[in-house]
């Protein structure tokens, strides 16, 4: 933590230099001290080959100096690809620097500060607007010093040949020098208006982008493209200014700098001729002089990276430049382990233009106790939650944690004894197993989420899931598991022994629902290709991605007289499915039941319009293999616009038996056929237990196969492996593959787990079904009464019976307090708020 | 059976067809374009229930709404004071328009009192469909406002029915 003793915000740019790596620095500085040398040593060859090997015809001094030219130049070209290598470290490692310091910092940063702010600013703040402050500190050192020194060389050497040409083609830098900060100015002012330009631009991004249902629900594209197109054009034209200034000062360099030879032509051409200079010394004038250019061109492109960058970094860290208003760790002791009482005086905050959102709040709560806060939305119940819970920071009065101000806490202290779910929890990416121990592992101040002694064990991490209700949701997902042969082959036995204790058990009672595998039978839920082969590939050319290929498998079909017919149903679900789905956008519910995916779409589209021209046997044989896989995975239980001929279904089962005769003479290792003492490494564990697949979808049907499959795995001691394995699924960025109810069961799970001593929920169970909110109430009525303080947010007024306390807020304030009983004989607030105005008056 | 009626479909037509000429009986969606029709026969799912499942619960927000392809289902309300019956469903009834439109926690129960069969639609797919075709939800809503007109119509032509303190507390078509 020592980094926090000097905020990042107020660091200026040149303490990156300081602060870089000073053995490569230094380093550095030695490379380009030789590289100098190595750079001015051809321009002394050059002269001695004219003047003194060619002159007198000195075959093995041309050899010398040749030599030594050759060897310069390899040495220079290689110590100047070494001088690149170690700016680009030094450059790179004070970037990565920058970027998580300044990460580090922004995420403490007041709650308050992300209302203004938006996501997408503080990603181009930290992705591209430092970049070019890390690239200055690279060039730094080396780029400033090899270019003054190398410039001083060939100053020095020109002013050695001929003093009088040296003056002459010197004289033009003071002028440039004159004239280019000025430019340069220029270019900064517009360069500060582009990075604040850009910053609205990314916010403006990032919230249309976060709204965008807001805006399709809206259908408001004209709004929000006319807001950015405008921000757009307004970066455009501060751009063009920009790369304006920047053009010109670039054109007055060149300018100056093409001068110069034109004045040593005149001079240096009108000494030759009169004999005062030689030759050989003219030549060597003209291109030292040329060469000058090289460093002076490096000089100025360093000026300019220096002035960009600083704008850029600066304008940066000034806009986050606040302070975190707590402070992380405490410096001289453990995290406190605070009583759970909590006792808010006279609490009062405020926000700017004065508003107050709390007022005059009194409350006190002893360990164990439990209140309810309700009222209308917008009389500030969750803010004053907030505040106890150190998420704002409150303007006046005292908020009193097991005696300490709440203020004075530090966030760890925090942690250590509070745990907070909030209305809209968030899931990272990762496993659910990672997003359960998240709070554990962070009040544990470890970095990874990593197996320890302190961190709760399998049978903690299951009884959470259970007591949150997305037990048997984790269930499912490792049920939805398809095992690895190499992993799993263990598991994949017991499964097997499931699967028949299962089918004694419980195969007459869901036979409505699944239906099993059976070589006689059609398989209405599985693929055409799956009835076919009837079994799981072992390699790779009979998946049913790549049958539509498979040389193998086409020879077949036409053996089996199931080319065309598969080829005209293939055509038939191109058209309609193309016709209902052919406008809507990729979203899942319009995908899920239809044979084509959404990226494949727009091929498909064509193919239709091909298909409506052109009779089948005319087709390109890519539309054919097209047309034949879409067939092949055409599922007639899922895939509903398209009726199964039942001739085709005879068909397919004899062509079963067909295939299954071939494949066992031709190629045996190339599948496993279906048979109930296998396990199928091509399907789920679900499925493999049912040795088949779930027919129907409807919250019955799911409850009657949970609880039999519930059953079983008890029996045969699985359910904690599959619940492991479910475990490992993976949420999906902000948990996206997940619901939003199983996001907060999962925010609860992760708080129930870190068993804290006040425990803070803000509307934490709105997004729950009844029967899953009404648990989660009594396990807070029953196993957490009296072990945690509680305070609840709460928008539904018929769980909050059982409370100890109930505050009824409005308007900032609290207007009564008291048991639920005791307010509702009072006739007050809570009695208006649960049957209406008119009730009460 | 289930397996023997999707043989019968099998020969003749597709399970979408049939939902599309169903859909096009039906009043709540009898104003939709004909590509709009097709895309809620296509959503439309049809699902089994066995008698003494529930189609929904009391105080639940599913957000499912149901056509009823054949069997009868029954009202349910508990409270307080027990579990009582406030009437049946049977085939060709569509139960749920509003359901489709927002937020609605249930205000009593529907039990399958026979093995049913219905086109089930989720509020989530009806949404996210409707979005393509922004310029049909007047004519639902429009469609959705003549329903309860006409229901509470009927409730006050056959206002004998009613008791007195019910009968003060019509206005259903007021809200």
């Amino acid at each position: 933590m020592r980094k926090t003793e000097t905020a990042v915000v107020k660091r200026s740019l040149p303490s990156w230099i300081r602060s870089s790596n000073f053995k490569l620095q230094a380093l550095l500085l030695l490379v380009i001290l030789i590289t100098v040398f190595a750079r001015v040593l051809p321009l002394e060859m050059q002269k001695r080959i004219v003047n003194e090997a060619i002159r007198f015809g000195e075959i093995q001094l041309l050899f010398l100096y040749c030599g030594l030219y050759l060897a310069a130049v390899v040495i220079a070209t290689g110590l100047k690809y070494l001088i690149s290598a170690l700016q680009n470290l030094i450059g790179e490692r004070a970037l990565a620097d920058m970027r998580k310091a300044l990460y580090h910092h922004i995420l403490t940063l007041p709650l308050n500060f992300f209302r203004k702010t938006q996501p997408g600013l503080v990603i181009s703040s930290l992705i591209t607007e430092l970049a070019s402050a890390g690239n200055f500190v690279g060039m730094s050192i080396g780029v400033p010093v090899a270019s003054i020194l190398t410039l001083l060389a060939f100053a020095g050497y020109l002013i050695w040949l001929n003093p009088l040409l040296a003056g002459i083609s010197l004289s033009i830098y003071p002028m440039v020098l004159i004239l280019l900060p000025r430019l340069q100015q220029q270019a900064n002012k517009a360069n500060k208006r582009r990075v604040d330009t850009t910053r609205t631009l990314s916010g403006k991004i990032g919230e249309a982008i976060s709204g965008v249902h807001e805006i399709h629900g809206n259908g408001s594209y004209r709004i929000e493209n006319r807001r950015y197109d405008r921000m757009v054009d307004k970066l455009y034209k501060i751009r063009i200014v920009w790369n304006l200034y920047k053009f010109s000062v670039k054109s007055v360099n060149n300018f100056f700098n093409n001068l110069s030879p034109f004045l040593i032509f005149i001079v240096g051409g009108y000494l030759s001729i009169k004999g005062r200079l030689d030759l050989g010394a003219l030549v060597a004038f003209i291109s030292a002089q040329e060469k000058i250019y090289d460093p002076w061109k490096e000089l100025i492109a360093f000026y300019q990276v220096y002035q960009d960058a600083s704008v850029r970094y600066t304008r940066t860290m000034e806009y986050f430049d606040e302070l975190p208003e707590h402070t992380l760790e405490p410096d001289d002791r453990e995290p406190y382990e605070l009583e759970g009482s909590i006792e808010v005086k006279d609490l009062s905050f405020q926000v700017e233009g004065g508003i107050q959102l709390l007022d005059g709040i009194n409350l006190s709560l002893t360990p164990g106790e439990q209140l309810a806060l309700v009222g209308f939305s917008g009389s500030g119940k969750s803010t004053l939650a907030q505040c106890v819970g150190q998420l704002y920071k409150y303007t006046g009065g005292h908020v009193l944690l097991g005696g300490e101000e709440v203020t004075d806490l530090s966030k760890k202290d925090m942690i250590h004894n509070i745990g907070f779910v909030s209305q809209t929890p968030f899931t990272f990416e990762g496993t659910i197993k990672d997003n359960i121990l998240y709070s554990c592992a962070a009040k544990l101040g470890s970095d990874e989420i990593s197996e320890s002694d302190a961190m709760p064990s399998l049978d903690d991490m299951i009884e959470a899931l259970q007591q949150t209700g997305i037990f048997v949701d984790v269930l499912r997902f490792g049920l939805n598991t398809i095992l690895v042969y190499d992993e799993h082959q263990d598991l994949a036995a017991k499964i097997v022994r499931v699967r028949d204790h299962f089918k004694r058990e419980f195969g007459e009672e869901l036979a409505d629902y699944v239906e099993f595998f059976a070589e006689d039978n059609y398989l209405y839920h599985s693929t055409i290709a799956a009835n076919l082969i009837f079994g799981s590939p072992n390699i790779e050319s009979f998946t049913l991605q790549n049958l539509a290929v498979n040389d193998y498998f086409l020879r077949f079909l036409d053996k089996a007289d199931l080319t065309r017919p598969l080829l005209t149903l293939g055509a038939e679900l191109c058209r309609q499915t193309v016709d209902i789905l052919g406008d809507l956008p990729p979203e899942k519910v319009f995908f899920e039941q239809s044979p084509i995916t959404a990226d494949e779409l727009g091929e498909y589209k064509i193919l239709a319009v091909r298909l409506a021209k052109t009779k089948l046997h005319r087709l390109s044989p890519d539309d054919r293999t097209a047309l034949l896989r879409l067939a092949l995975r055409f599922v007639p239980g899922r895939h509903k616009m398209v009726g199964m001929p039942s001739i085709l279904e005879e068909l397919i089962l004899e062509g079963r038996a067909l295939f299954k005769e071939n494949i066992s003479k031709d190629n045996p290792g190339a599948l496993t056929f279906y048979q109930a003492s296998e396990y199928i490494y091509s399907q789920t564990i679900l499925d493999n237990i049912f040795f088949g697949k779930t027919k129907i979808i409807n919250p019955q049907a799911e409850e009657k196969i949970d609880q039999s499959i519930i059953q079983v795995l008890i029996e045969e001691d699985l359910l904690e492996t599959i619940v492991e394995i479910g475990m490992e699924f993976q949420v999906g960025s902000k948990g996206d593959r997940l619901s939003g109810g199983q996001r907060q069961k999962l925010a609860i799970a992760r708080v129930f787990l870190k068993a804290p001593r006040v425990l803070i929920m803000d509307e934490a169970t709105s997004a729950l079904d009844n029967k899953s909110q009404a648990r989660i109430q009594s396990l807070l009525d029953t196993r957490w009464k009296g072990q945690s303080t509680l305070i609840a947010v709460v928008h539904r007024l018929d769980i909050i019976k059982k409370y100890d306390k109930i505050a009824v807020m409005k308007a900032g304030r609290i207007g009564e307090v008291g048991p639920y009983d005791d307010l509702i004989a009072k006739k007050g607030m809570l009695y208006e708020l649960i049957y209406g105005k008119k009730a009460s008056s | 059976m289930n397996s023997s009626m999707e043989k019968r479909r099998a020969a003749d037509t597709s399970e979408f067809q049939e939902n599309l000429k169903i859909l096009r009986q039906m009043d709540f969606f009898s104003a939709l374009s004909i590509q709009a029709l097709k895309v809620f026969a296509y959503l439309f799912n049809r699902e089994m229930f066995k008698s003494g499942d529930y189609l929904f619960h009391q105080d639940d927000n599913d957000g499912i709404a149901f056509y009823i392809l054949s069997g009868t289902a029954e009202v349910v309300r508990k409270d307080e004071s027990g579990e009582f019956s406030l009437g049946k469903y049977g085939e060709g009834e569509f139960l749920g328009g509003l359901v489709l439109l927002g937020d609605m926690r249930r205000l009593f129960s529907l039990k399958a009192v026979t093995d049913m069969s219905c086109l089930v639609m989720t509020r989530e797919k009806f949404i996210k469909a409707i979005e393509q075709f922004p310029e049909l939800i007047p004519k639902v809503l429009e469609t959705m406002v003549d329903r309860i007109r006409s229901w509470e119509e009927r409730l006050l032509i056959d206002q004998d029915a009613l008791c007195d303190s019910c009968r003060k507390k019509v206005g259903v078509s007021l809200v």
